[in-house]
């Protein structure tokens, strides 16, 4: 499976940070680098997270 | 095929509803996701996943109408508030690049600050009136200096940001005397200059993106006047709700002093235990059904946030105030394409005044709070600390 980023709504909330540390992160300016794009089923639990918690909808798994 | 879905005699915004809706709530999200309600002609969504759906699904259900009465849906055309994609895409981006978290980085330390020096000297003191001294003081002390307001409007920044809110209500007493208040911010707005607010305030910085073309020519003003209008109200509601939830559950106050980690989660349990938006419009665009029954298109619809925030199918015991819970997903800042353009500054508020009551703080003694009736932002009026037992 995939997390796709829709990058011009991302504005940078960093809750999916919060919720998968390990697959993403806010780099120094503030934009979110996805560290892990396709991911297993072990990741499948945060990367769904992520999606759930990102208050502009700007992630989806796919 | 259409089903009607179940009706009700419920006035969403009569004085009783407004000032403890909980109640109302229930027994509308008992009905049905989507109730009509007779005496407002609007469909109400009650559940989570129907809130949520709803908000996320622009195409079904139109921003033209955020408000209740089509005065305030006319006045407020053409903002990011109230356009649908493609038109909302560029103006949203032109809203937020001043104000996502991004931009707010540099602020968070001096936002703190602030909250703690004002949450220590009201521990000094002792007793206090926390909405005029706190829930209002620090929000408009933070965003007079975000915007770089200075003079007058900063004196009517509570008066115009709580009628901006107040007239998207229904055409009911309460709308029409406001309309002359927040015709007054709208006024303001439309002709303040960037020489008019703070050198090096984020307000200038507004004026310096449209002077170089990375937002479109006056917009500057428009979006001043969405900071004011959806940002000052609410964050008040929500900061007084801070202190009235964590005084009422001094064990709860407790497990954040414990574990100052909390914070956040905390910050989310006060969002999702009471809502500051009672209730937000959208318009139906075509026939949609939720679970099995029809919201007709062109029906106005009213979003209860707070119903949603309590739907026992989304949230174990959700009348309980637990501040480990952290609902992340609440439904208090919205959600999608419209989420609370200003939730990240919202947070580093909130986030910093739970920081600096958590460490100065040990248990607050409260008296009786006053709420007063409001159309949209639901308030504490009047909140009376007795004593303070400091930390």
């Amino acid at each position: 499976m995939k997390i796709i980023l829709d990058r011009p709504r991302c504005e940078g909330h960093g809750l999916c940070e919060e919720a998968a540390p390990h697959l993403m992160h806010l780099d120094d300016e503030g934009e979110l680098v996805l560290d892990v794009e396709q991911f297993g089923e072990a990741d499948a639990g945060p990367a769904n997270a992520a999606v759930r918690v990102c208050p502009v909808a700007a992630l989806r798994v796919a | 095929m259409t089903t009607n879905p179940p009706t009700s005699d419920v006035d969403l915004f009569a004085d009783e509803v407004l000032l403890d809706p909980y109640p109302v709530y229930a027994e509308l999200r008992e009905r049905g996701s989507v109730v009509h309600l007779r005496k407002n002609d609007v469909h109400v969504l009650t559940r989570y996943d129907a809130i949520r759906g709803a908000i996320a699904d622009w195409e079904s259900f139109s921003s033209t109408s955020v408000g209740f009465n089509p005065m305030v849906n006319e006045a407020l055309a053409g903002t990011s508030l109230a356009s649908d994609p493609p038109a909302h895409t560029r103006l949203r981006a032109a809203l937020t690049e001043n104000l996502s978290p991004r931009a707010l980085r540099g602020l968070k330390g001096q936002i703190e600050a602030k909250a703690d020096s004002l949450v220590a000297e009201l521990v000094e003191k002792g007793s206090f009136e926390a909405v005029d001294a706190l829930a209002r003081a620090f929000p408009l002390e933070v965003v007079a200096d975000l915007i770089g307001f200075t003079g007058a409007a900063r004196d009517n920044m509570l008066r115009w940001g709580q009628a901006a809110m107040q007239v998207l209500g229904p055409m009911n007493r309460r709308t029409t005397e406001s309309f002359p208040i927040a015709g007054e911010l709208y006024s303001w707005c439309s002709e303040v200059r960037a020489a008019d607010l703070a050198e090096g305030s984020v307000g200038r910085g507004i004026f310096d993106a449209e002077a170089r073309g990375a937002i479109p020519p006056d917009t500057a003003g428009h979006i001043i006047h969405q900071y004011l209008g959806a940002g000052v109200d609410t964050t008040m509601a929500a900061i007084g709700n801070i202190v009235a939830l964590f005084g009422s559950h001094p064990d709860q106050l407790a497990r954040v002093r414990a574990d100052p980690s909390l914070v956040p989660a905390a910050f989310n349990e006060v969002l999702r235990f009471w809502a500051p938006v009672h209730a937000w419009g959208r318009r139906a665009t075509k026939d949609i059904d939720i679970d099995g029954a029809t919201v007709p298109a062109g029906a106005q619809v009213a979003i209860l946030f707070g119903a949603g925030n309590r739907d026992p199918w989304h949230y174990e015991n959700p009348d309980a105030f637990l501040v480990e819970r952290n609902p992340s997903d609440h439904l208090s800042f919205g959600y999608g394409p419209h989420g609370c353009a200003g939730q990240g500054l919202a947070r580093l508020e909130a986030h910093a005044v739970i920081e600096a009551l958590a460490r100065r703080v040990g248990r607050l003694v409260l008296g009786p709070e006053v709420r007063v009736p409001s159309n949209i932002t639901r308030s504490i009026e009047k909140l009376p600390v007795l004593e303070v037992i400091p930390a």
